[in-house]
């Protein structure tokens, strides 16, 4: 509209429509003029367009955490590593990439080799527990197998991986992933390379004083790494379980 | 998971029953009652004379020549068989309809209640034989499956009781076609597995890889272990279907039609998301108010497909019959203050509403389907990989988290096997109704009710609400099963240990353990302790713990004192 004010001073009256216009005058008043044609354009060449794009085969994670993974959330068919001592969080990211796939309609599954994982957290994370299948005790001699048959089905697949799994199998898992276009999660001691790394560094609560108060906020601090565009290393800090009744 | 214990009441040849009962003078004469020329039921006397159930008219009649031969007449059946389930309701609640002639009923509460089993069973047949029913058989079993088998095992009138827990032996003799799955009851006996025993003998994880989830659930029938097939859920409550009348509709018939419509409808909508019932609850409304109620059980098998499948026939059959003998109950002998006397008033106000209401659900497939929306295909998919995994492991290793109420965050998630019923109902998972009582939690934790965000969207079971003495949130993400060794120390180098009033003997200033990164660290924050004292009526069961929150070397966790020692329960990770 800011265009079209001078247009509008220097067509006097008395001179001919035709007159030659500026290209950006022009614009202005094709655009004006006649949206319904560009909308309908802008659908053809929606649907007209040959394949999907990898970058589009997106698992969308919400929240802080997707605005800082490469894209906005996790590739399929790739595998993402997550790491972290114990009490650092990175269970706690496991849970929230799980929320995120359960909330898309997805299905997920936990390779709980040793029985940890706490099903409380998991629905207060917001997964969807009917959508969430746990293998536990999971033999190590069967672990591979395991995380590829779930690969076939499950559109998520988050594998606490035990010391001593092979490389080799690593590898298999990787194209497994790739080829039924899920997504690995890999926590643990993973041998393998992965598209994406989350790193849970730190996790500082508050809330609990000496003898008085209760667990409260959690400041996760997590480092993401990932190959291409992600190569350069991001780091957030992520607030979770703040008390609604504190 | 064990099977509830379940009480079979079956009359057989209940149409001649029900023939009987409407024209008194057949007593002691040879009937048999007739379906589209085919004999379908014949009594005593005439199976005394080789009358079967399948043969034709013609032969029946040459087999036995004073034969009286009468029309199938399911509202007549379903008419008495009203009567004797009033007669059985005034004993115990929660009756489970079959078909007219076979009910069931949970003889948790009423065994107690009577002294016992068998002197339930008795009273159920002394009600029988009050209200006329002769020859009526009683089986008490661990089980649906096994109590049905029971009352055929029963002598007439008599009452055939397998001891809790015998289930699994007394099934074990009897030949794999009682499973009522024809083709696999056929592939086992040409597998050499003639007997239900030898069937429950293969591993668990070969049948299912095998045979699939219906095979599984046979076999577990087979066991004893379970009485309905995998994956019966409860159904949400969209599912019900219900139709209003307006004028209040007073003849029988047109409330009949609307009935079977509500049905097609229903096990159509369940086809649509791949369910089959397995028990409904037909309830009516008056314009007086007055509200009836009845539960009927549905072979697993029917329904499977929409429309006009035999399923919703026996459905709408059961509707019917059920509205029939609501409106023209005849009311027995002596059963004129039983319960539901109410009944007659069906004549004079119409009905204003029925109700179909799904009770239990189980998934129509082989593979199991997300109840709450979502991607069916993508739920097939993963189904489908699941049972895989669990053929590769064992059943019990692939599970679902569910919510139910508990202290710790360990109790309060059900890890139910893939496909397997949730333990109990939510509301019977509830604690007892005096908790404070029951298990005196003194603690200081916060008795306030519990909001997860997330609980009560995330199973449909968000019962983690309510519980004293609950671990308040955030839920550890790591939880030790067993918890791990560990050590609360004070600051003179001392165990921190915990009264029975639930005061430390100090302040904690170090928590060690193998399990934390760098073997734990000095306390930073702690919260706690709460005690609690569990099954402190029982004294070999009692124990009694303290949990604190604890930061130690910026990691929280869960600690428990018990007995002076102390335990890493769960991380906050």
């Amino acid at each position: 509209m800011v265009l079209a004010e001078p247009l509008s001073d220097v067509s006097a009256p008395g001179r001919p429509p035709s007159r030659p216009r500026s290209p950006a005058a022009h614009a202005a008043v094709a655009g004006g003029a006649s949206p319904a044609p560009r909308a309908g354009l802008a659908e053809v060449a929606q649907r007209a367009r040959p394949v999907v794009l990898a970058g589009e085969r997106r698992l969308v994670v919400p929240g802080p955490l997707g605005g800082i993974l490469p894209g906005g959330g996790l590739q399929r068919g790739s595998v993402v590593r997550i790491e972290g001592a114990p009490g650092a969080g990175a269970t706690s990211l496991v849970l929230a990439l799980l929320a995120a796939a359960t909330a898309a309609g997805e299905w997920a599954a936990v390779v709980d080799g040793e029985s940890l994982l706490g099903g409380l957290a998991a629905a207060e994370a917001g997964v969807a527990l009917d959508r969430l299948a746990v293998v536990r005790s999971v033999p190590t001699a069967l672990y591979g197998r395991v995380v590829a048959t779930l690969l076939e089905g499950v559109a998520v697949v988050a594998a606490f991986v035990p010391r001593g799994f092979r490389p080799a199998d690593a590898r298999r898992l990787e194209a497994r992933a790739r080829e039924r276009a899920g997504v690995l999660v890999a926590a643990g001691a993973w041998p393998g390379g992965a598209a994406l790394e989350l790193r849970a560094e730190h996790s500082s609560w508050s809330g609990l004083g000496r003898g008085e108060g209760l667990l409260g906020e959690r400041v996760l601090r997590v480092a993401v790494r990932g190959r291409g565009a992600a190569v350069r290393e991001r780091v957030a800090e992520l607030v979770t379980g703040a008390r609604a009744a504190a | 998971m064990a099977a509830a214990r379940m009480l079979c009441l079956w009359c057989p040849d209940w149409p001649v029953v029900a023939v009987r009962r409407a024209d008194p003078a057949l007593a002691g004469v040879p009937v048999a009652v007739l379906d589209r020329g085919f004999v379908l039921a014949a009594s005593a006397e005439a199976r005394a004379e080789g009358v079967r159930r399948g043969l034709r008219r013609r032969e029946a009649e040459v087999r036995c020549p004073g034969l009286v031969l009468r029309p199938v007449d399911t509202v007549g059946e379903a008419r008495a068989f009203e009567t004797l389930v009033r007669a059985v309701e005034t004993l115990a609640p929660r009756l489970a309809l079959d078909r007219p002639g076979l009910l069931f009923v949970p003889t948790r509460g009423p065994s107690r209640y009577f002294g016992g089993d068998e002197a339930f069973a008795t009273r159920v047949l002394a009600e029988a034989a009050g209200v006329d029913v002769p020859g009526a058989r009683v089986g008490v079993a661990d089980g649906t499956f096994a109590a049905g088998l029971a009352a055929r095992r029963a002598a007439s009138g008599g009452v055939f009781v397998v001891p809790a827990g015998g289930s699994a032996a007394f099934l074990a003799p009897w030949p794999v076609r009682v499973l009522d799955d024809g083709d696999l009851a056929g592939l086992l006996v040409r597998l050499g597995l003639p007997t239900l025993g030898d069937f429950t003998r293969l591993p668990e994880a070969s049948v299912l890889g095998r045979f699939g989830l219906a095979g599984l659930a046979a076999h577990r029938r087979a066991r004893g272990a379970e009485e309905h097939p995998p994956a019966s859920r409860v159904p949400p409550p969209e599912l019900e279907l219900d139709d209003e009348f307006d004028p209040p509709v007073s003849r029988v018939d047109t409330a009949v039609f609307a009935g079977r419509a509500l049905a097609e409808r229903l096990l159509e909508e369940l086809a649509t998301d791949g369910l089959v019932c397995t028990r409904v609850r037909v309830e009516a409304e008056t314009e007086h108010g007055e509200r009836l109620a009845r539960s009927w059980r549905l072979s697993a098998g029917a329904g499977a497909g929409a429309g006009s499948s035999p399923g919703s026939a026996i459905l709408a059959e059961r509707v019917r019959g059920q509205l029939e003998a609501w409106v023209n109950c005849d009311e027995g002998p002596g059963r004129g203050d039983g319960g539901r006397s109410a009944d007659d008033d069906l004549v004079t106000s119409g009905l204003t509403r029925l109700r179909l209401v799904p009770e239990e659900v189980v998934v129509a497939g082989r593979s199991q389907l997300g109840l709450w929306g979502g991607d069916r295909a993508a739920a097939e998919r993963a189904g489908r990989s699941l049972v895989r995994v669990q053929s590769l492991l064992e059943p019990e290793a692939v599970t679902t988290p569910v919510l139910q109420g508990g202290r710790t965050p360990d109790e309060q998630v059900a890890w139910v096997p893939w496909g397997e019923d949730p333990p109990l109902p939510p509301e019977q998972s509830r604690p007892p109704a005096r908790p404070d009582r029951l298990d005196r939690c003194r603690g200081l934790c916060p008795t306030t009710v519990q909001t997860s965000p997330a609980g009560g969207a995330a199973g449909g079971n968000g019962v983690a609400a309510g519980w004293p003495g609950a671990i308040p949130p955030p839920a550890p993400a790591i939880v030790f099963r067993p918890p791990r060794p560990a050590e609360l120390l004070a600051a003179s180098g001392r165990r921190v240990t915990v009264s029975g009033r639930g005061e430390a003997s100090a302040e904690p200033e170090r928590l060690t353990s193998p399990s934390l990164p760098g073997g734990g660290g000095p306390v930073e924050g702690w919260a706690g302790p709460w005690l609690s004292d569990l099954r402190w009526w029982d004294p070999p069961a009692r124990r009694r713990r303290a949990l604190w929150q604890i930061v130690a070397a910026g990691v929280a966790c869960l600690v428990s004192v018990e007995g002076g020692e102390a335990h890493l329960e769960a991380v906050y990770d």
